[in-house]
C-alpha cells in the first residue's frame, strides 16, 4: 500500500516535472497585430501606384518551378491557405507551392534568423514593423512595384500602399487593415434598460450610471486596459484637437491638453462607465476575453481590433447580444482614431522566381484564392479580393462590418513608433506605468501628462 | 507514555504539512487533466477539477486533427524520437568521453580548456541562434529531412552541463580503480568502458533523462530548423493551433499535452529507480 501511494506520488511528480512540454508557454502568445517596434524612417508619400516595371514579365506556366511560402496563425488559417494552394496549384499545374506555417509564438524569431540568412521563405506573410525592422533599406523585400504587371496593385487603395513603402520601396501589399471599435453585450445594457448602442460620450455616461444603479457595482458597460486606454486617449485628442498624435516625429500634443485627454480617461472611471485598473487587476487576468466578468456579461463592452471579435464572441456564456457599435466621435474638430496594416505579404529578395510568386500574390489576394482566404486574415484590403470573398460568403459578417465602420471613420494617420515595446509593453512600458499609475493615484494628471510626453518623445528621438 | 503521544503529536504535524504542500504543488497538474474536459467558458470559470458537462471532444479533437494530411499527432510522435533518441545516445556518448579526458588526463591547457568549456554554460542559446543557423545553413543542413542540426552537434559533447556533472561524478571515482585495471593489462578505453561507464551510470541515466526530456520539450530548435509542415515534431504540433486573435479550445491542447507527456512519463518510470540513485549518489559522493 505504502508503495502504491508513494509511486503515485511519484508519478504525479514526475508528470509536473515534464509537463512543461506543451502547457506553459501558451498563454503569452502575442496578438498577430503585435508590437510595432519599428526602426527606421517613416513611409515616404509616394504615390504607390505610379512606377511601372521596368521591364515587362511573363508568368511561366510551363517549367517546374518550386515557390515556398510562410504564414502564422491558427487552425482555421492554416486550413484556408492549404486550400488557397492546392486552387493555386490546379491553375498552375508546373508550380508547386510548399508552405511552413506555424503560431504566432516563436514565429518571428524563426523568420528573422532565416531573413538574416537569407533563407526566408519566397513569398511571406509579414508583420507591418518587420518591414522597418529587418529591411529598413530595402534590403530583405522585393520592390513589388516592379511587378505592377503581375500584381494589380490599382486594387489597393493609396493609404494602404504608402504604409509598405518603406526605403522607397514597395515592400509588401497589405492583406489587410484594421483598427479599433467598440463591441457591445446588447444583453446586459438591455437589463440596464438600454435599447440602443452608445453613439456618444454623453451615452456611455449615462450608460454607466444605469448600470450602477440598476445592476450594481459590479456591472460596467465598458472594460479597457491600459493600452486600451492610451488608444481611446489617443482617439478622444485627435477628435477634440484635430492633430495627428505624432507627425514629423514629433508628438503635436502639449503638456495641457494630454491632462485634458487623462481627466477625460478619469470622468470615465469616475461614472462608472469603465472599472478602475485596481478593480481589473484585482480581478486576475491576463486578457478581458478570459474574465469571469466578461464571460458573465458584467463587462458589457470593449474596445477592441476590428479583426479579434470571434474570440470575444465564443468566450461570452450567451452571446446572442454581441454587437459591433458605432465608433463615437468624441470632439468636433476631426472624426479622430487611425487603422494600420495588420499584416502583409511580400517576397523576399532570394527568391529565385519572383514572377511566379508575384503571380501567387495576386492569385492569394486579388484572384480566385481571395475568394478562398475570405476574412481568415481580416478583411481584405484589396477592393477584388474583399468583392471575391464576399462573392463567396466568406467573410464573417460581424468583422466585416466592424471594418467597414472603422476604416469609414478614422481619418489620422499612425506612427509606426506608436507600439513600440518600449511605451505598450504590459509589464514596463510607458503607457502602462501611465495609465496604471494614473488609475491608482499614485501620479495626479500632471505628473502623467509630463511621464507619457517624455515617454513618447524619448522613444521618437532614439529612432530620428 | 507522555513523550510518545507528544511524538505523535509531532509526527502529525510533520505529515500535515507535507501533505498540504503535496497537494498545492500537485494541484495544477490534477486541475489540467480535468480541464481537458472543461469547455472554454468552465476552463476560465473557477478552479476546482470536476465539471459539470465533461466533454471528450478535446481529445477526440486532439487524435483526430491533421492539417489537410499533413501532420498528425502520430506523425509528431515519429518525427520527435527520431531526432530524440540519436541525440540522447550521442549526448551520452560525447560526454562521457569529453569528462573522462578532463577527469583523467592531464594535458597542457587543460584547465583553461575546462574553464572555457565552464564558460559556455553560462551562454544562453538566444545569443548563439543566428550565427548556428548561418552556419548550418553554409552546410545546407537547413530543413534537413534527418534534422541534422539538432543532433549532429551532440556527437561533439556541447552539453556543457552534462559533461560539467559528469567530471564532478568521475572525480569521486577512486584512482586506484583505474590503476589496478592498468597492471591487469586494460588500456585507457578499455577502462574507460570496463570500470568507470558501469560506476558511472546511474549518473548516465540521468543525463539520458535530462536530455530526453529537454530535447521532447524544445520549441525554438525545431521551429528554427525544421520548415516542412510534415517533419514537425510533437513541440511545434502541440501550439499549431494556438492563435491568440482567433481563439482555440483549450481542452484540445491541454488533451494534446497531456497525450504528448505519456512517452516521456513512461520513460522516467523505466528509469525511475536509476535516475534516483543518479541524483542522490551524486549528492552524497558530490
Amino acid at each position: 500500500m505504502k508503495k502504491a501511494i508513494s509511486l503515485g506520488v511519484a508519478a504525479a511528480m514526475a508528470a509536473t516535472l515534464l509537463a512543461g512540454c506543451g502547457t506553459a508557454a501558451s498563454s503569452a502568445a502575442p496578438s498577430s497585430e503585435a508590437a510595432s517596434t519599428a526602426d527606421s524612417t517613416t513611409a515616404e508619400s509616394t504615390a504607390a501606384s505610379e512606377a511601372a516595371p521596368s521591364e515587362a514579365h511573363e508568368i511561366n506556366t510551363t517549367d517546374p518551378i518550386e515557390l515556398t511560402i510562410s504564414w502564422w496563425g491558427g487552425d482555421s488559417r492554416h486550413e484556408a491557405y492549404q486550400k488557397a494552394l492546392e486552387a493555386f496549384h490546379e491553375k498552375y499545374p508546373n508550380i508547386t507551392v510548399s508552405p511552413t506555417y506555424g503560431a504566432w509564438s516563436g514565429w518571428e524569431e524563426k523568420q528573422s534568423t532565416a531573413l538574416a540568412a537569407d533563407q526566408g521563405s519566397d513569398v511571406m506573410q509579414v508583420n507591418w514593423n518587420w518591414l522597418y525592422q529587418y529591411s529598413p533599406t530595402g534590403e530583405k523585400f522585393v520592390d513589388l512595384r516592379e511587378y505592377s504587371d503581375v500584381i494589380d496593385l490599382s486594387q489597393w487603395s493609396d493609404t494602404a500602399k504608402n504604409a509598405c513603402i518603406v526605403a522607397d520601396s514597395l515592400q509588401a501589399v497589405p492583406i489587410s487593415m484594421t483598427g479599433r471599435i467598440f463591441y457591445w453585450n446588447m444583453n446586459t445594457f438591455k437589463q440596464a434598460g438600454i435599447e440602443a448602442v452608445p453613439t456618444s460620450y454623453d451615452d456611455l455616461i449615462a450608460a454607466g450610471k444605469a448600470f450602477q444603479e440598476k445592476l450594481g457595482d459590479d456591472y460596467y458597460p465598458l472594460a479597457i486596459g491600459q493600452y486600451d486606454r492610451m488608444i481611446l486617449m489617443t482617439f478622444y485628442l485627435e477628435s477634440k484637437y484635430g492633430k495627428a498624435w505624432v507627425e514629423n516625429n514629433e508628438c503635436q500634443y502639449t503638456e495641457e491638453e494630454v491632462v485634458d485627454g487623462l481627466n477625460f480617461i478619469k470622468s470615465l472611471e469616475d461614472n462608472h462607465v469603465i472599472p478602475t485598473r485596481p478593480t481589473m487587476i484585482a480581478a486576475g487576468f491576463d486578457s478581458i476575453d478570459k474574465s469571469q466578468e466578461w464571460i458573465d456579461g458584467k463587462y458589457a463592452g470593449i474596445f477592441e481590433w476590428d479583426s479579434a471579435p470571434s474570440k470575444y464572441q465564443s468566450a461570452l456564456a450567451d452571446n446572442s447580444g454581441f454587437t459591433v457599435g458605432e465608433e463615437i466621435k468624441f470632439g468636433d474638430k476631426a472624426n479622430g482614431g487611425f487603422s494600420k496594416v495588420s499584416m502583409g505579404m511580400a517576397i523576399t529578395k532570394s527568391c529565385q522566381h519572383p514572377v511566379e510568386a508575384a503571380a501567387l500574390i495576386d492569385f492569394l489576394w486579388n484572384g480566385e484564392g481571395a475568394a478562398i482566404m475570405g476574412s481568415e486574415c481580416g478583411i481584405p484590403a484589396s477592393t477584388a479580393g474583399l468583392a471575391a470573398a464576399q462573392a463567396a460568403d466568406a467573410v464573417k459578417p460581424l468583422v466585416l462590418e466592424a471594418n467597414t465602420k472603422v476604416l469609414a471613420f478614422v481619418d489620422m494617420p499612425l506612427d509606426p513608433y506608436y507600439e513600440s515595446s518600449k511605451l505598450k509593453d504590459t509589464t514596463d512600458g510607458v503607457y502602462t506605468d501611465v495609465f496604471d499609475g494614473f488609475s491608482y493615484g499614485d501620479y495626479d494628471a500632471e505628473e502623467a501628462a509630463e511621464i507619457l510626453l517624455d515617454g513618447v518623445s524619448g522613444v521618437l528621438s532614439a529612432n530620428a | 507514555m507522555k513523550l510518545s503521544t507528544a511524538h505523535k503529536i509531532g509526527r502529525f504535524f510533520q505529515y500535515f504539512v507535507l501533505i498540504l504542500v503535496g497537494v498545492i504543488m500537485i494541484y495544477p497538474l490534477v486541475w489540467m487533466v480535468g480541464a481537458t474536459f472543461k469547455s472554454n467558458a468552465e476552463i476560465f470559470a473557477g478552479i476546482g477539477f470536476l465539471t459539470a458537462n465533461p466533454t471528450l471532444q478535446g481529445y477526440i479533437d486532439a487524435v483526430t486533427q491533421n492539417y489537410g494530411g499533413d501532420i498528425s499527432i502520430w506523425r509528431a510522435f515519429i518525427n520527435t524520437y527520431s531526432f530524440v533518441i540519436p541525440k540522447v545516445i550521442f549526448t551520452v556518448i560525447s560526454s562521457v568521453i569529453a569528462a573522462y579526458g578532463f577527469s583523467r588526463f592531464k594535458f597542457k591547457g587543460r584547465d583553461m580548456l575546462f574553464g572555457i568549456m565552464i564558460s559556455t554554460l553560462f551562454l544562453p542559446q538566444v545569443v548563439l541562434n543566428v550565427p548556428q543557423y548561418l552556419m548550418y545553413n553554409s552546410f545546407g543542413w537547413i530543413n534537413s529531412p534527418f534534422y541534422l542540426p539538432l543532433w549532429v552537434p551532440t556527437l561533439f559533447a556541447t552539453e556543457t552541463y552534462f559533461v560539467y556533472q559528469l567530471v564532478q561524478f568521475m572525480r569521486s571515482i577512486p584512482h586506484d580503480l583505474d590503476e589496478a585495471a592498468a597492471i591487469d593489462g586494460c588500456g585507457p578505453v578499455k577502462i574507460l568502458y570496463k570500470i568507470i561507464a558501469p560506476m558511472l551510470s546511474p549518473s548516465l541515466v540521468a543525463c539520458g533523462l535530462f536530455q530526453f526530456m529537454w530535447s521532447c520539450n524544445d520549441y525554438m530548435g525545431p521551429l528554427l530548423y525544421v520548415q516542412t509542415p510534415s517533419k514537425y515534431p510533437m513541440s511545434i504540433f502541440v501550439k499549431l493551433s494556438m492563435d491568440a486573435d482567433s481563439g482555440f479550445n483549450w481542452n484540445r491542447i491541454l488533451a494534446l499535452s497531456l497525450i504528448s507527456i505519456i512517452p516521456q512519463l513512461v520513460v522516467f518510470f523505466c528509469a525511475q529507480d536509476a535516475f534516483i540513485d543518479g541524483i542522490s549518489a551524486g549528492a552524497v559522493k558530490g
